[in-house]
């Protein structure tokens, strides 16, 4: 660990650290890729990371999902740990570097999550103290019917963790996810205070949502490292070459 | 009764105010014989109508196998590691040493929240902040710290399994061989044992002496601990009974 992890908050980095939250189904996810595509258009580099994917912690999350061994404190704290490692391998070096890092989800949703499971909301502050400041966090705001209407229509089941069935709240999982939702939500109120994150009216249309967020960024893009132009179509003509063997040069995933 | 106190927060969803077994920690570094002592002590209990558990570091259903995975690779850094073990130890305490409590068993833990503070302090991790983190943590009945110096400690490492890479601290001294990195580390470890000994009043048994003085000891403070547990004592009080 980099002991500074706790030193530095946000600034001081040549990169960004821009954030997305709400709860499922409030579309936070299409608008964070919509913005990467967008600086990605214009030439920064960026990287994206998402909440629960550590490559090093992310199977014991799975497994305790699976076989419901967690506990509101244990589903808590697997999750610090997964983001300790995000933190340590992508957000930390990708912001010295330069980059715009995008989240999906950031502390703020286990602020929301564990504290609606009954967990020590100071607690969890402290817990997260290691935690890089965003830039900027966006709350994508939306009523609990219309998020519960999207997520049925798309989805055959709620998960047992995502409806909130550890805390006994309803038998009927999609009325203990309304519940367990309904909770969350009102954890997110809060925290909109508390950490003043930017609001986004998420009925709004998807295409005015964004327009809004860039306008947002924008002012923050001043001063970001842009990468050089690597377009190959324009150096295959330049060339007169023809790319034949690029595919085989591609580096495996 | 053990006092169902915690250091600081309690884990959501825990009832009661006190619980019938008892929680009795041995502490200390590597090779100073705490899984000897656990599984002597173990059979001593049980054999005067006991029922122990005992459980250690990484023998959690949810976090033991991940640990050891992490373990293997390169990327993982010391924050990580740090919420790993404390996932593995709630596991534990949450489903194994609390339940145990309630059914009026004793638990024999080897190695607690301390071991795990110590580790993380030596690197650099801030102590108030991994203090803060294990608040959930049950406060033991009593926690015995085994006593040792690097001196002593060195020939039983070289005569049991050698000196480990964890051990030795590799993962983040920059020393040139094991045996540096292990004095180093060891003697980091030792002053964060004896730190936290004095913070929490720990027992400390000079754990310098032959395996029977040291179990002798071990036995005495046991013995009034577990004492109260029944009607009358069973545990003998003359150790050549044992």
């Amino acid at each position: 660990m980099t002991q500074g992890t706790f030193q530095h908050g946000g600034s001081g980095f040549p990169g960004r650290l821009i954030v997305v939250e709400g709860i499922d189904g409030s579309g936070k996810s299409t608008q964070i890729d919509l913005l990467q595509k967008w600086l990605q258009s214009r030439g920064y580099l960026t990287i994206f990371t998402e909440w629960n994917s550590s490559p090093i912690v992310k199977a014991t999350t799975r497994f305790g999902k699976r076989r419901h061994l967690l506990t509101p404190l244990s589903f808590s704290l697997i999750h610090s740990a997964d983001f300790a490692s995000r933190v340590h391998a992508q957000v930390l070096p990708a912001l010295q570097a330069g980059a715009i890092v995008l989240a999906d989800r950031y502390v703020y949703t286990a602020f929301a999550r564990d504290a609606a499971r009954g967990v020590s909301r100071p607690w969890l502050r402290r817990l997260y103290s290691f935690a890089v400041d965003p830039t900027l966090a966006f709350y994508f705001d939306v009523p609990l019917e219309e998020a519960i209407q999207r997520i049925v229509q798309s989805r055959a089941a709620i998960k047992y963790y995502e409806a909130g069935m550890d805390m006994n709240l309803h038998e009927d999982p999609f009325e203990s996810f309304r519940i367990f939702q309904g909770q969350i939500l009102n954890e997110y109120e809060h925290l909109v205070e508390e950490f003043s994150l930017i609001r986004i009216d998420a009925t709004e249309p998807l295409v005015d949502q964004q327009q809004r967020v860039r306008e947002l960024v924008e002012p923050h893009l001043q001063g970001v490292a842009r990468i050089p132009d690597r377009d190959m179509h324009d150096f295959l003509r330049q060339t007169g070459l023809q790319g034949r063997y690029l595919r085989e040069a591609q580096p495996s995933p | 009764m053990t006092r169902l106190a915690f250091y600081g927060d309690p884990p959501p969803n825990i009832e009661g105010t006190e619980l019938p077994g008892r929680l009795i920690v041995l502490e200390g570094t590597d090779g100073v014989g705490r899984s000897t002592h656990i599984a002597l002590l173990k059979e001593w209990l049980e054999a005067h109508g006991h029922a122990v558990i005992d459980t250690g570091l990484r023998r959690s259903d949810l976090a033991g196998r991940g640990i050891e995975r992490a373990k293997r690779g390169n990327t993982l850094d010391s924050l990580t590691l740090n919420l790993f073990y404390a996932t593995d130890f709630l596991d534990r305490l949450e489903r194994q040493i609390i339940p145990a409590l309630r059914a009026g068993m004793v638990a024999l833990v080897d190695r607690y929240i301390f071991s795990l503070i110590a580790r993380a302090a030596v690197r650099g991790v801030p102590r108030d902040w991994i203090q803060d983190v294990y608040g959930f943590a049950l406060i033991p009945d009593k926690v015995i710290y085994l006593d040792i110096d690097i001196a002593q400690l060195q020939p039983r490492v070289v005569a049991s399994h050698g000196f480990d890479y964890w051990e030795s601290g590799q993962d983040y001294l920059r020393s040139p061989g094991l045996f540096d990195g292990w004095v180093t580390y060891q003697t980091a470890l030792l002053a964060e044992f004896r730190r936290l000994a004095d913070e929490h009043g720990f027992t400390v048994i000079n754990a310098r002496s032959t395996l029977a003085e040291v179990f002798n000891d071990l036995q005495d403070e046991v013995r009034q601990v577990v004492d109260g547990m029944s009607r009358q004592s069973v545990l003998p009080s003359d150790p050549s009974d044992a």
